[in-house]
């Protein structure tokens, strides 16, 4: 009898209408989201063809900061055994007062291998790279300072002073150019901790993951590795702006679905209420009338659901092809993911159930008594 | 035969409809005032004002990624009209796993175009080589505050730096969400040399100079053979080596920062009238419920109508007053609508929502809510006709 009753209600006259009214609302999810993916994935694109870097740090877990981490120059050994890298440089960094013959001013001091790391920052030189006695004077602070190449600087930290000659004046591009760039066995006489420094760059050859990961099983729980380039988590990051914008927006989408589906079960209870009462008054049990109608709502909402993606998908086809020819340079490929289609589906189902309910449970209520004559 | 004071409409029935219409109202707006919301914060981006005009490399695909000579900025700075000239430097960045925009400026230049209103901390200072303000939105994301360190991250070239921040600023503008750098630390950043810039904006005195003559005065400075350099330093100049550089005119624009914006949005079809459509197009796809909202109130008072129409009242002046009923619901659910709208789009931007990193200012836009409540009116209008024609006319 139950299946009866279903086929008796899905030939109504409204039923192509009810299925529209949700396909309509479907589509327009399923359009936008189609599009958003494809900008989505232009970006990734995009960001792949970039000339992405290989070079990352090893900083010590807790740290914000460049300053404020600290890690075990022993990890320098195990990147070069475990890795096939072109660079691993240890580095310390700190502040320090710097005296010249023309002046007194607070500098950031880089301690490091002088000569690997001028080669791995493509530096243009003037003079050489600094030996144990001597120091480089990125650009900039020669400017500001007045350092030229040859003169002899006081570096001092705490109660501790070295004064060293400058070997030369170097452009990098990098936040070197306003730093002293020292031989780690000065930056180790003024701090203390010469088993530390402040973090490891290195940069591997072929840029692989496995590499990275396979680094990343054998380091201490107490270090981080962080690649210096984040071409990638800069666009999935921007992209899952226009995703949160866009999951928002459909929450206004899916309520629409729930009225709609309200409408349906509405207008279902107010055009079949002969056929529903009827069937209580042969004995169906009360419960029949809301199953009856959660189920038509439901198959409705499926076969809206099922249409209003083929439409917004294609309609999304339609209309880039036509921006296309308007406009050469756009070029759409509206996509969908089979997650998002289950999602839609499943969103839609569930905002359906509930817009229905209330209808449903009316139905049940009313007996063939208060029909109108 | 006059229906006004006979009310047979039940209020709970008509509600009903009223929440339908609201909700697609709300939709309406919120596809409208959001798309129409990024657009204008997006044209804004540089300035609103029509005396600032921009210089930029006319082949560049994005705003943010064009390369300009930085000399151009003292070669024009001796043209009649030219009143100030800020060059910037855009750089996406990565801080704290969060998307930032760099923008490197010579500070004091930077301020006659856009002066800033420092809320903590102090000003930045061209000579200031490890240090950055924050706008203030963006410090509010990322939980900074000044005199804290940060890492910063490229994400066009392979650079890492850290910065300490000086200060927290307010413009009212879509720069809240930035953070600010001297110059040069914007070309580490963005991995270019001393001598490249993204563009110049430049502030003009619109009675002496538009952006065509500028253009001209550039083809012209171009031609002219290069300054001696003999000349006295720029600040700037005193800080970093900068070569000078041929100027290709051809590969120059100069529009006014709107309209400079507007060519890069219409470059990815994002146009006022595309997003219209799309917003139009978006309700018209709801309106099938609302259709069916109004079909259902027509048959919740069949009986009501027919004893109407055995009275002899006449299918047209049973639709006209049926809408004359529901115009004034429809009026007031569209308007809840938009206020509803309003709030979802307030409570987004204070969650944090961007696009682009930047935050998208929502304003209530006049011509929108009229459209909205045109569109809210005449599908219920056209509902209730399409309903009224399918009564029984016994």
């Amino acid at each position: 009898m139950k299946t009866l009753s279903f086929r008796m209600l899905l030939r109504r006259s409204g039923t192509a209408e009810s299925i529209l009214a949700i396909a309509l609302t479907v589509a327009i999810l399923a359009s936008i989201t189609s599009v958003v993916n494809h900008v989505n994935s232009q970006a990734q694109t995009m960001g792949k063809l970039l000339n992405v870097g290989e070079t990352f740090l090893i900083l010590s877990r807790s740290s914000t900061s460049i300053t404020d981490s600290k890690v075990d120059t022993e990890l320098a050994r195990l990147i070069r055994n475990i890795t096939n890298t072109k660079y691993v440089l240890t580095q310390k960094v700190f502040t320090a007062s710097l005296t010249t013959t023309s002046n007194q001013s607070t500098v950031v001091v880089r301690g490091v291998d002088t000569q690997a790391f001028l080669e791995a920052r493509n530096a243009q030189i003037n003079g050489v790279s600094a030996n144990d006695t001597q120091a480089n004077v990125g650009e900039i602070l020669a400017r500001l300072a007045s350092i030229n190449k040859g003169d002899e600087i006081s570096i001092a930290v705490d109660n501790k002073t070295v004064t060293v000659e400058v070997a030369g004046i170097v452009q990098t591009f990098t936040q070197s150019d306003t730093e002293l760039i020292v031989p780690m066995s000065i930056a180790n006489l003024l701090t203390e901790d010469n088993d530390k420094v402040s973090f490891i760059e290195f940069a591997i050859k072929d840029g692989e993951q496995a590499e990275i990961d396979n680094l990343s099983e054998h380091l201490p729980a107490n270090v981080k590795i962080l690649k210096t380039q984040q071409t990638q988590a800069f666009i999935q990051e921007v992209n899952n702006q226009t995703v949160s914008f866009l999951s928002l927006w459909s929450i206004a989408v899916y309520a629409i679905v729930t009225a709609a589906s309200y409408v349906v079960a509405s207008r279902l209870t107010i055009e079949s209420s002969y056929e529903v009462t009827m069937l209580k008054a042969l004995g169906a049990k009360p419960t029949i009338p809301f199953k009856l109608i959660l189920s038509f709502t439901l198959v409705i909402a499926s076969l809206g659901c099922v249409l209003g993606l083929a439409i917004g998908l294609s309609g999304a086809q339609i209309i880039s092809t036509a921006t296309r020819w308007m406009w050469k340079n756009i070029q759409i490929t509206p996509t969908l993911e089979i997650q998002q289609t289950t999602q839609i589906i499943l969103f839609t189902l569930a905002s359906s159930i509930l817009g229905s309910i209330y209808p449903a449970l009316k139905a049940t209520r009313k007996t063939y008594a208060e029909l109108p004559l | 035969m006059t229906l006004i004071s006979f009310k047979y409409l039940q209020k709970q029935r008509l509600l009903i409809l009223t929440v339908v219409l609201m909700l697609a109202s709300v939709l309406f707006s919120i596809t409208a005032f959001g798309f129409f919301g990024f657009y204008k914060t997006f044209n804004a981006y540089l300035g609103e004002s029509d005396d600032i005009i921009v210089i930029y490399q006319t082949g560049s695909t994005t705003p943010f990624t064009g390369f300009i000579p930085l000399q151009l900025t003292s070669r024009i700075e001796n043209i009649t009209g030219v009143l100030a000239s800020s060059p910037e430097v855009t750089a996406p960045t990565l801080v704290k796993r969060k998307s930032v925009f760099f923008r490197g400026v010579i500070p004091e230049e930077f301020s006659k175009l856009n002066p800033l209103t420092i809320l903590n901390g102090k000003t930045l200072q061209l000579k200031d080589t490890d240090s950055a303000i924050v706008g203030k939105r963006l410090a509010d994301t990322l939980n900074l505050a000044v005199g804290n360190k940060i890492l910063v991250l490229g994400a066009l070239a392979e650079r890492y730096l850290e910065l300490e921040i000086k200060g927290i600023y307010e413009s009212n503008s879509a720069f809240d969400d930035e953070a600010i750098v001297p110059l040069y630390v914007g070309q580490w950043l963005r991995g270019t040399n001393y001598e490249t810039v993204t563009l110049i904006r430049v502030k003009i005195d619109r009675g002496k100079l538009t952006p065509t003559l500028l253009y001209e005065a550039i083809a012209k400075e171009a031609k002219a053979p290069q300054p001696d350099g003999k000349t006295k330093p720029t600040p700037i100049e005193e800080i970093i080596p900068i070569s000078n550089t041929a100027i290709n005119p051809e590969n120059l624009g100069v529009q006014e920062t709107q309209k400079f914006m507007k060519t890069y949005l219409e470059k990815y079809g994002m146009t006022q009238e595309t997003l219209l459509i799309l917003s139009i197009t978006v309700f018209v796809f709801a309106s099938a419920t609302i259709f069916g909202a109004s079909h259902i109130l027509i048959q919740q008072h069949e009986h009501e109508t027919a004893v109407l129409r055995s009275l002899g009242t006449s299918t047209k002046t049973l639709r006209q007053d049926l809408i004359i009923k529901v115009l004034p619901w429809s009026l007031a659910a569209s308007l809840i609508g938009v206020i509803g709208a309003m709030v979802i789009l307030q409570v987004m931007k204070n969650s944090g929502l961007q696009a682009l990193s930047h935050t998208i200012l929502f304003k209530p836009d006049l011509p929108l809510i009229i459209l909205n409540v045109l569109l809210v009116s005449a599908i219920v209008v056209l509902s209730v006709t399409y309903a009224t024609k399918k009564l029984n006319p016994k």
